[in-house]
C-alpha cells in the first residue's frame, strides 16, 4: 500500500513523463479509448475493494490480543471487545458486510476513535491537503520554473547548481532532513514551533489562529517541497530541452521577438505537456499525505492516522484509508490519461 | 557573468528565501502564548505520543486515556507515592471480616464533584454495580470486579462489600468511581466518549480534548486533599519522540517521559532541563516455551523438547552474563532483576539471596553434561544425535531486542548451545508464542502495585488453549507448589505472611526458571526546571513521574519561583545555530560548486 507522496513520485533521472503515458494505437476512436481506460480503472478499483479487505487480514496479529496486551482483562472482557469489532463473526460474513458497506458508502466504525472512517477521513483529510497542497503548489512552480531556466541555459552554472541542489534534496531521506530542520529551527533557534498544526488554546478563526497555522505550516511544507520538486525540474528541464532545436524556436527568433519571450510564450507552453501526468499523479496523491513528514511534525493528517492504524490495528480504518488513497491514486492517473490525449494533439492523431 | 549567474540563481532560490523571510518575520517565541497565560494561570504542559479511545472509565483500555483519568477521578483506595500501598481514597478507612470475604470502607464525610454535588456511598454502588450488572459497562475493568458478590451502601457513608471468595488484595483499587447523577442519565453510559463536561473527583477534571492535537485538564478546586497548584495541565501531541525531546529544549513542553537513554544523555547538559531515572514498573524477560500445554494437559507448539528438562534451563541462565548484558544493552538504565516483581515494589520483589544465580559458564557446562547433553565435534551438544539449538524471536524493530541476540549467541555457544536468532515483528512474534511456536523470546510486562494479577497470570489455570483463546498466562507454566502459594497468598489477611507466601511462590518460579528476567527498566524523563519543581515521584525513592499507580506525580508540582527565561552560556550561541541553519539549506549550493570542474560557460 502507498500511503507516501515521496514514493510515489516517478524517478526524475528517467523523467519524461511521456513514459507513463500508454499511447493509444492509432486509429482508435475516442470512445474505445475512453471505454478502456474506464474500464482499467474499474478493475483496478475492485482490485483495491478486495485487497483492502484480505490484505489486512492475512497479516499476522489479532487486534483484540494486541489491544488486552499487558492488560488485566478476563477472557469475558476479550469477547465482549471480540463482538463489538465483529470479529466474532465468520470472515465471509465479515466480508459481506465490507462489501455491502462500500457500495452504500459506509466504511465501517473505527475500534479506536468509535466514528465512522468515512467520517474521520473526511476530518483529517483537510490538514493533509493544506500541508500537502501548499508543499505541492510549491514543489510545482519552483521544479517548473527552475527546470525551464535550467534548460534553456544548459551546462550553465545555474544549471549545474539547480540541478545538483534539487538532485541532492531528492536524495536526502525526508526523515532526516525533517529532524534537522526540526532541530534547528524550532529546538535550538525557536523560531518556529515544534510540532503540530496549532498551538492549544488559540481561538480558531481569528487572525492570530490564521497566523499561528502558518507558523507551524513551514517546516513541514520546507521539507516536502524539498523533497520532491527535483522531479518537476528534471521532467521540465528535459522536456524543454527537446523542444529547443525545434524549427518554430527557429521562426520566433527570426521574428525577432526577445530570448525570453520566445522562452516563455513558445518553448515552454510545448514543453509543459509531460509534466501533467506527473502534476496529476501528485494531486491524486495529494491525500495519502506524507506519513514521514506528518509523523515528525505531529501533524494531524490521514498520513499520521494511517501510520498509528497500523500500529492499532484498527482494521476498518486501515482498510478504509486504504481504499480511498488508492482510489484518489487510480481516478487521477486515469484523468491523466484523459486530458494528456485532450492537451497533445499528437497522441490524438498519432 | 558572474553577476547575472548569482541573480538568476538568487531568484532561482527566491521561494525558500521567501519562506525563511516569512518565518523570520512571524518570529515572536513560538511558546509566546503559554508564557502570557502563566502570568496570571500555569500551565504544564506534557508532550505525549499515546493514543485514546475514550475517556469512558468504564470502557476505555488504552494507556493515556487511563493515566488521565488517574487524575480524574478518585478511587475508593488509591496506591500511595511512597511504597505502593494501599492508602485513603474516597474511603478515609476500611475494615475487613477475619474471613476475608466483607470489605468495610468509610467514605469521607464533605467530599464535592467538580460539579460541587456531594460525593456519597451511592456513587460507589453505582459505579460497582454497573460494571457487575453490564458486561458493557465492565469493558475495561470487568475482571476487577469479578469476585464481588454484592456490594451495598449500608448508609450515607459506608460502602459493604461482600466478596464471593475471600481475597487479600483490598478490592477497593483501580476502579475509578464516577459520579451516579451524571451516569444514570446518560443515555448510554458504556458508548459514551466523556471528553466534554466531565464531572470528577480527582485533582484534575478533563476541560477539553482534541483528537490527535491536545488534552487539556483543569485543576479541581473541590479535590479532597486541595487543589493542585498548576491550574492547568496539557497534554501535546508529538509523534516522533525525538520532536518531543526538541520540544523540551524550545519549552515548547516542559515534560516528557519514555526517552531513550541517547534522548537522555543529550538532554542531560541542556539548559534548564533536569531529568529523572525512574525505576519503573517494567520487567524485561527471556521468555521460554518450556513445553506448552492446555489446561487440560494436552501439549501444543514445536517448543524444543530440551527446554523441558529443568537441567538446561539452569544452564542457559547461568551461561548469560547478566551484569555486562544490562550494561550494554541498556547503558545501565535497568535494575537488576531477580524475579518478575520489579524491585519498585520493594515489599513483594523477591530479594537477593544465596538463591539467586550469577553468571557462570562452567556451571552451565556442567549441569548440560548432567542433562546428557555433550560437546560435539563442532562444539555443540547433542543428545541422541539432536544438536542442542534453540531459536530466539526477537522484534526486528526494536534495536534492544536485537543487541540482546547479538550478546546471547556467542555466550550460548560457549556453553555449547547453538541459538538461532529468528527477527520478525511484533504480530509475527504474538502470533507464534500464542501457537507455542518458539523457543525463546523477549517479552516484558508492567506490574501492578498489588502482585495479586502477575502471579495470578502464572498459575495453571490460567494457562490458555492452543487456539490462544481463553485466559493468559505469562510464560505457560504451571506448577502446583506454586498454585498452592498462590492460593494461600491470596487469601492471607496478615501482610507480613503474605509477603512470605509471594516472596516463596517467586522463588519457586525462579527456580523452575520458566522465564530469565533480564532486568527492570528505567523509565527516562525530563522536565523544564525553569518552569516547574515539586513532582512527586512513585515510590518515592527513586520512582517515577509519568505513568505512575496514582496522581501524584504531578499534583504535588509547582511553577518554579523564579523563571530564568534567559538562554544562558553553553552550547552554540543563536548565530552559530543561524549559520548551521543556512549551511544546511542552501548546503547543496556549495557541493556543484565545489564538483565544478571548469568555469561556466554561460550562454546567457
Amino acid at each position: 500500500m502507498s500511503v507516501n507522496a515521496e514514493t510515489e513520485a516517478a524517478d526524475p533521472q528517467s523523467a519524461d513523463g511521456r513514459e507513463d503515458i500508454d499511447a493509444p494505437p492509432p486509429g482508435q476512436s475516442f470512445g474505445g479509448y475512453l471505454l478502456r481506460k474506464v474500464g482499467g480503472a474499474l478493475i483496478s478499483l475492485l482490485m483495491v475493494v478486495l485487497l483492502g479487505f484480505f490484505a489486512f487480514r492475512i497479516l499476522p496479529g489479532d487486534p483484540v490480543q494486541k489491544i488486552a496486551r499487558e492488560r488485566q482483562m478476563s477472557p469475558e472482557q476479550m469477547e465482549l471487545l471480540r463482538a463489538e469489532y465483529g470479529l466474532d463473526k465468520p470472515l465471509v460474513v465479515q466480508f459481506w458486510d465490507y462489501l455491502v458497506g462500500i457500495f452504500t458508502g459506509n466504511l465501517g466504525t473505527s475500534y479506536v476513535y468509535r466514528e465512522p472512517v468515512s467520517q474521520l477521513i473526511a476530518e483529517y483529510a483537510w490538514p493533509t491537503l493544506l500541508l500537502t497542497g501548499s508543499a505541492a503548489i510549491l514543489a510545482i512552480g519552483l521544479g517548473l520554473w527552475m527546470g525551464q531556466l535550467a534548460a534553456w541555459k544548459r551546462g550553465s552554472l545555474f544549471d549545474k547548481l539547480t540541478t545538483s541542489t534539487s538532485l541532492v534534496f531528492w536524495s536526502v531521506p525526508t526523515f532526516w532532513l525533517a529532524l534537522l530542520l526540526l532541530m534547528i529551527f524550532a529546538g535550538r533557534l525557536q523560531w518556529l514551533p515544534t510540532g503540530g498544526m496549532v498551538s492549544p488554546g488559540v481561538e480558531s478563526g481569528s487572525l492570530e489562529h490564521v497566523v499561528d497555522v502558518a507558523k507551524h505550516l513551514i517546516l513541514p511544507v520546507i521539507t516536502m517541497t524539498a523533497v520532491v520538486y527535483a522531479q518537476y525540474l528534471m521532467v521540465m528541464r528535459a522536456s524543454l530541452l527537446g523542444e529547443m532545436s525545434a524549427d518554430y524556436l527557429t521562426t520566433a527568433r527570426a521574428k525577432g521577438l526577445r530570448e525570453d519571450d520566445v522562452r516563455l510564450k513558445h518553448a515552454v507552453p510545448n514543453a509543459l505537456l509531460p509534466t501533467v501526468t506527473l502534476v496529476f499523479m501528485h494531486i491524486g496523491g495529494l491525500i495519502t499525505g506524507a506519513v514521514t513528514v506528518e509523523t515528525v511534525f505531529s501533524w494531524p493528517g490521514l498520513g499520521k492516522l494511517t501510520y498509528e492504524a497500523i500500529s492499532g490495528p484498527d482494521l476498518p480504518l486501515l482498510q478504509g484509508t486504504f481504499v480511498v488513497f488508492s482510489s484518489a491514486i487510480i481516478i487521477m492517473n486515469l484523468l491523466a490519461d484523459l486530458i494528456y490525449r485532450q492537451l497533445d494533439p499528437r497522441v490524438r492523431r498519432a | 557573468m558572474l553577476s547575472h549567474t548569482l541573480r538568476r540563481c538568487a531568484a532561482g532560490t527566491m521561494a525558500l528565501a521567501l519562506t525563511a523571510l516569512t518565518a523570520t518575520s512571524l518570529t515572536a517565541p513560538a511558546s509566546a502564548s503559554t508564557e502570557q497565560a502563566s502570568a496570571d494561570e500555569s500551565t504544564m504542559r506534557i508532550a505525549t505520543s499515546g493514543q485514546v479511545d475514550n475517556f469512558n472509565p468504564f470502557t476505555s483500555i488504552y494507556l493515556t486515556p487511563t493515566a488521565i483519568n488517574r487524575y480524574v477521578y478518585e478511587n475508593l483506595v488509591q496506591y500511595d507515592s511512597t511504597d505502593f500501598g494501599p492508602t485513603e481514597g474516597l474511603a478515609e478507612s476500611w475494615e475487613t471480616s477475619d474471613d476475608g470475604k466483607e470489605w468495610t470502607y468509610t467514605i469521607r464525610e464533605g467530599m464535592k464533584w467538580s460539579d460541587n454535588e456531594p460525593i456519597t456511598a451511592d456513587d460507589v454502588v453505582y459505579t460497582y454495580t454497573q460494571m457487575m450488572e453490564d458486561p458493557a459497562m465492565g469493558a475495561a475493568n470487568g475482571s476487577l470486579v469479578q469476585n464481588f458478590d454484592t456490594v451495598e451502601a449500608t448508609d450515607e457513608h459506608t460502602v459493604a462489600i461482600t466478596l464471593k471468595e475471600p481475597q487479600a488484595p483490598n478490592p477497593g483499587v483501580e476502579i475509578p468511581i464516577v459520579p451516579e447523577h451524571i451516569w444514570s442519565e446518560k443515555d448510554d453510559p458504556a458508548g459514551d466518549d466523556n471528553d466534554t463536561e466531565v464531572v470528577g473527583s480527582g485533582p484534575y477534571t478533563l476541560e477539553s480534548y482534541e483528537a490527535n492535537q491536545s488534552i487539556t485538564l483543569k485543576a479541581n478546586p473541590n479535590f479532597w486533599r486541595g487543589a493542585p497548584k498548576v491550574d492547568t495541565i496539557q497534554y501535546a501531541y508529538y509523534t516522533n519522540s525525538d520532536a518531543q525531546v526538541q520540544a523540551l529544549r524550545a519549552g515548547d513542553v516542559d515534560f516528557v517521559t519514555g526517552l531513550s537513554p541517547e534522548q537522555l544523555k543529550a538532554l542531560e547538559g541542556a539548559d534548564n532541563v533536569e531529568t529523572n531515572i525512574g525505576e519503573s514498573r517494567r520487567f524485561t524477560a527471556l521468555g521460554i516455551n518450556s513445553g506448552a500445554e492446555t489446561p487440560e494437559g494436552e501439549a501444543y507448539g514445536t517448543g524444543a523438547e530440551a527446554l523441558k528438562d529443568l537441567k538446561v534451563r539452569q544452564a542457559l541462565r547461568l551461561g548469560i552474563d547478566m551484569d555486562t548484558l544490562r550494561e550494554q544493552v541498556m547503558q545501565d538504565y535497568a535494575t537488576e532483576a531477580t524475579s518478575f516483581v520489579p524491585e519498585s515494589f520493594e515489599k513483594w520483589h523477591l530479594p537477593k539471596s544465596d538463591r539467586i544465580v550469577s553468571s557462570d559458564p562452567e556451571a552451565a557446562k556442567k549441569l548440560l553434561d548432567e542433562a546428557g547433553w555433550t560437546e560435539g565435534s563442532d562444539g555443540i551438544r547433542e543428545k541422541d544425535g539432536e544438536k542442542l539449538s534453540l531459536r530466539l524471536l526477537t522484534d526486528a524493530q526494536e534495536p534492544t531486542e536485537q543487541t540482546i541476540g547479538e550478546f546471547l549467541t556467542p555466550w550460548m555457544k560457549d556453553i555449547g548451545v547453538d541459538l538461532k536468532v529468528e527477527s520478525s515483528d511484533s504480530d509475527t512474534i504474538s502470533d507464534r508464542t500464542t501457537a507455542g511456536d518458539y523457543d525463546m523470546y523477549i517479552t516484558g510486562w508492567s506490574v501492578t502495585p498489588d502482585p495479586e494479577f502477575q502471579l495470578s497470570i502464572n498459575t495453571c489455570a490460567s494457562r490458555p488453549d492452543a487456539e490462544g483463546n481463553g485466559p493468559t498466562s505469562q510464560d505457560g507454566y504451571c506448577s502446583e507448589t506454586f498454585d498452592e502459594l498462590y492460593a494461600k497468598q491470596h487469601t492471607e489477611l496478615d501482610e507480613s505472611k503474605r509477603v512470605e507466601y509471594v516472596h516463596q511462590a517467586l522463588q519457586q518460579h525462579y527456580d523452575d526458571v520458566a522465564q530469565i528476567t533480564l532486568w527492570y527498566p528505567n523509565q527516562l524523563e525530563a522536565f523544564r526546571s525553569d518552569r516547574f519543581t515539586g513532582f512527586t515521584t512513585q515510590p518515592t525513592d527513586g520512582g517515577v513521574i509519568g505513568n505512575q499507580s496514582g496522581y501524584w506525580g504531578f499534583l504535588s508540582a509547582e511553577p518554579a519561583a523564579e523563571a530564568d527565561a534567559g538562554d544562558g552560556g553553553g552550547g552554540l550561541s543563536p548565530i552559530a545555530w543561524v549559520g548551521i541553519g543556512i549551511a544546511v539549506l542552501a548546503g547543496a549550493i556549495g557541493v556543484p560548486l565545489a564538483l565544478r570542474r571548469r568555469k561556466s560557460d554561460d550562454r546567457a
